[in-house]
This record gives structure tokens, C-alpha cells and sequence, in this order.
């Protein structure tokens, strides 16, 4: 009858080199548990989604991911994160050289109120670099990754502000791979974009995907169906169910996966 | 949210349903076919011929059907499946609409011959093919898949009723030389009776995945090693393997 396999494995663990690998995370805010018990493997040099309806915790796991939930009061994290099976909440790591191994780009383009070359310098100089010929190269590279460099070259000292909203957002990916990072984290990316701004943002992402490994999180199932290898379903602070992708679409184990990407949720 | 998930649930309901109307077409089509030719019955197989622009129409229609709800659906996981399987099924059933109008071409060839030999084994075959159709389609709808079981269970014994065909036609040709142009045309006639049985396989196949997600050979058999020699059955299987 077609019904969900019962006692399936439904945490899938991917073949291939892993980039980063959750156990047993809980997040807790104050009183409230957001996460419960999410162990995943993310494969290296590929696109993992995140899906589930709203609250279910999939933003706040990204957050785990590179201890963006330290920046909230009354966040506790248990449970242990590894990039290349390192703990990214020993005592040892350096957090802000975290946050550039493991990137963010968020929902909506956050450019910062100067020119489109100071928004891409402005991590590199932060992180201590210096010489004109040395940022020339870097704002030129990360605007390249980003597939807006033939959109700006003529105009790298004009505000980020006047770029449009697909610009913006792919201005936001610039400054991110100005820093040289290896994990790319994405908080939907697309949801303030137009179908044209999120297409080009999706042929970027396939890009991207061959030197940097990427989490997105996103409430378009469509989205997560083009652009993804690996998907993960959360409900409810629990990841339910991860696979491949096809296989999340086309043939989902659990019921509630089921439920969900046919649109049974409401 | 909900209500939008009920029109798509009645659409899907609605596309099943057009595919067991148009099953039931082709499935009168082919028991049609076969009694014209047996009772000789001109009249009956210009009808079957006629009806297969109906048939063509409901392919047509479903198909559309099926193709609006991809674009505006986006359907995903069993929906998907379902659709998916409702766009071969549908193949597989126009085609068994094609193979009536072949036997009932036969029939209006022979109508004026007498038979050298009572048809006996055709019509056995053709009501087991057909039974098979309904099967199938019954267990589309029903998503049951000890039917699809059932369905490939038979399709062997169509396999053997066509071997005996073949064994007794090439015997009766050999022994008696008159009878070689109506004995090829029975022969071809058994020969589409078998692959209709095929297409039936495919059907259960479709429903199999439909309802597992598993996408198989259930018959391994299924389809025989024998071509036939010229004819509309030459191109046919060329074009099936294809």
C-alpha cells in the first residue's frame, strides 16, 4: 500500500568524506528545547537542505552549525558539532576563525551602507588583510564566485545599496567567499528574491558546490529538490528523516516526510 | 492550505478515474476484436476500428490532464508516482487499443474464408489478456498489489498458449500448404494477443512502483525471444524495444 517503511533507516549517512557531522544536539532557549537529539553527517563538496514547516528547528540547527546561536542570550547547545572531526565547541576554538571556515549568507541582503568593493574588502581587512593589489584580487575573485563580477566590474566604487535585490544577495555570497571559507551556510537565501533573482542564485549555488560545501536551509521544497543532493525533513525540533534527495521526494520513508512534501501539513 | 490539498486529491481521484474509463474502452475494444473474428463478423470489427480514435482521444485527454497537474502541482513523492505511472499506463493502454484494431483488421480479412480449424486457443488467450487488463487497472485503483501479482502470474500462461499456437500453426503449415496465408494470420493475431499480455505486465509494473516506490521487472520473462517475421508485428516490437 505504499506506506512508509516501518523501522527504516531514515538517517542516512552519506558516502564520501564528511565535512561536518552533528551528535546528539539539543538546543535549548531558556525553558524551550528547539532541537532534540539531531545527529547528522553533511557530505563534503555537496548541497545538503534543510527542510520543514516554520519553528521546526531547522534555522536554529543551521545556527549550530558555526555557533551563531552563542550570540543569543539563554541559548544553550548539547551535544557536540565537528568540521573535519574537530569539536567546534571545545573550549580550544577560535569562534571568529569559525565563522569564516563556516560561512553565512542569510535571508535577506544585508549589504553594508559603502561601496561594492568595500563590502567584499571589509572581511578580508578584518581578518588582517592588507595591500591594495592583494584586496584588488580577492574583491575581484569573491565578486567572480559570486557571479556578479560582469554586473559591477565598471562600478566597484558605487554603494551596495543601489544594487538591485538578487544583486544584493549575491553581493552578500561575495563577501562571504572573500574570507575563504569551506563551509557555505544558507538561511533562505532566495525568500526575498524573485524567480529570476533565485534562479540565478541557484546556478550559483551548483557552482559553489564544487569547491565549497554547502547547508541550506529553505522553505521551498522546490528549491531543495533543484538544487540539492542530500535533504533533511525537521518537525518539530527533530530531524525526522535524511536521504537523498530524489529519494526525500520521490519516495520518503516516514509518514510525516510523506505528509509534508505532498503538501498534506495545514 | 487544506483546501488546495483537496482539489489536488479530487483532481488525482478524477485522473484515475478517466484511466479506468479509457481501460475499459480498450478492454471492450479487444473482446470486440477477438469475437468479430471469430464469428466473422465484419460489421463488429469496422466498429472496433472506428473506436480507437476514441481511444486515441482519451490518451490525448489524460495525458493533458496529467501534464496540467505536474506544471501547476508540482507534485511530489506518491502524487508524483501516481502521475508519473498514470502517463505509461496510459501508453501501454492506447497501444492494447492498437493491437484490437490489428486482430480486427484480421478479422475483416478472413471474414469470408472458413477457418481450417476451429478457433479455440485465440479466444482462450484473449479472455485471459483481457481478465489481465482489468486486473491491472483494477489494481491501479484498488493499490493492491496481490493483484499486480496475479497479473504477472498469468502472463505465463499466456506465454505457453502462445508457444502452442506457434507449434500447432507451423505443424498445420507444414502439412497442409493451402492454409499458410490464414494460419500466418491467426498466428499474428495470437502473436498481438501476447504482447497485449505484455503491456499488461508493464501496467502492474507501474502499479508495483506506484504503490512501493521500488521501480522493477516483476516478470523477467516477461516478453518472448520469438520476432515474427514481417507484418505490423515487426516494426511494433522494433519500436517497443526501443
Amino acid at each position: 500500500m505504499g506506506s512508509p517503511d516501518v523501522g527504516a533507516e531514515l538517517i542516512l549517512r552519506p558516502e564520501g568524506e564528511i565535512k561536518l557531522e552533528t551528535s546528539g544536539v539539543n538546543l535549548f532557549y531558556d525553558g524551550f528545547q528547539a532541537l532534540r537529539e539531531v545527529s547528522v553527517a553533511v557530505p563534503a563538496r555537496r548541497i545538503t537542505a534543510l527542510i520543514g514547516p516554520s519553528g521546526c528547528g531547522k534555522s536554529s540547527f543551521l545556527r549550530c552549525l558555526n555557533r551563531m546561536n552563542d550570540l543569543i542570550d539563554g541559548a544553550r547547545v548539547v551535544g557536540d558539532v565537528l568540521l573535519d572531526g574537530n569539536s567546534i565547541y571545545d573550549r580550544a576554538t577560535d569562534v571568529a576563525e569559525l565563522r569564516k571556515r563556516v560561512g553565512m549568507v542569510f535571508q535577506a541582503p544585508n549589504p553594508f551602507p559603502m561601496s561594492i568593493y568595500d563590502n567584499v574588502a571589509y572581511g578580508p581587512r578584518l581578518h588582517g588583510t592588507r595591500g591594495r593589489e592583494k584586496l584588488d584580487e580577492i574583491v575581484e575573485s569573491s565578486l567572480r564566485g559570486a557571479a556578479l563580477w560582469d554586473e559591477v566590474k565598471d562600478g566597484l566604487r558605487k554603494s551596495a545599496l543601489d544594487l538591485s535585490g538578487g544583486q544584493q544577495q549575491r553581493l552578500s555570497i561575495a563577501r562571504v567567499l572573500a574570507v575563504e571559507p569551506e563551509v557555505l551556510l544558507m538561511d533562505e537565501p532566495c525568500s526575498a528574491l524573485d524567480p529570476t533573482a533565485t534562479f540565478r542564485i541557484e546556478e550559483l549555488m551548483l557552482e559553489l558546490m564544487e569547491r565549497y560545501t554547502i547547508v541550506i536551509v529553505t522553505h521551498n521544497m522546490y528549491q531543495a529538490s533543484r538544487v540539492s543532493q542530500y535533504t533533511g525533513f525537521f518537525l518539530l525540533g527533530e530531524l525526522i528523516e535524511y536521504g537523498v534527495t530524489t529519494q526525500i521526494f520521490e519516495n520518503p520513508k516516514d509518514r510525516r516526510t510523506d505528509d509534508y512534501v505532498r503538501g498534506r501539513f495545514g | 492550505m487544506r483546501r488546495t490539498r483537496q482539489a489536488f486529491d479530487e483532481q488525482l481521484e478524477e485522473l484515475e478515474r478517466r484511466l479506468v474509463e479509457m481501460g475499459r474502452f480498450v478492454e471492450s475494444m479487444l473482446e470486440r476484436a477477438v469475437r468479430a473474428l471469430v464469428e466473422q463478423d465484419v460489421g463488429l470489427a469496422r466498429r472496433v476500428i472506428a473506436d480507437d480514435d476514441t481511444a486515441d482521444e482519451m490518451d490525448l485527454d489524460i495525458e493533458q490532464h496529467c501534464m496540467r497537474l505536474l506544471a501547476l502541482q508540482q507534485p511530489m513523492s506518491r502524487d508524483l508516482r501516481t502521475i508519473g505511472t498514470v502517463m505509461k499506463v496510459i501508453a501501454d493502454v492506447e497501444r492494447i487499443g492498437d493491437y484490437s484494431v490489428d486482430i480486427a483488421r484480421t478479422a475483416i480479412k478472413l471474414a469470408d474464408e472458413e477457418y481450417s480449424k476451429p478457433l479455440e486457443d485465440i479466444p482462450r488467450m484473449a479472455e485471459i489478456v483481457r481478465q489481465m487488463l482489468r486486473q491491472a487497472l483494477e489494481a491501479l485503483v484498488a493499490h493492491d498489489l496481490d493483484q499486480v501479482t496475479k497479473v504477472v502470474e498469468r502472463d505465463d500462461a499466456v506465454d505457453r498458449l502462445w508457444y502452442k499456437i506457434l507449434e500447432d500453426v507451423e505443424r498445420l503449415m507444414q502439412e497442409r500448404s493451402e492454409v499458410v496465408p490464414q494460419a500466418a494470420a491467426l498466428l499474428l493475431v495470437a502473436r498481438y494477443l501476447e504482447r497485449v499480455a505484455d503491456h499488461t505486465v508493464n501496467i502492474a509494473e507501474r502499479v508495483a512502483y506506484m504503490e512501493t516506490g521500488r521501480l522493477e521487472t516483476l516478470a523477467p520473462s516477461h516478453g518472448t525471444d520469438y520476432q515474427p517475421e514481417g507484418e505490423a508485428g515487426k516494426d511494433r516490437d522494433r519500436e517497443e524495444r526501443e
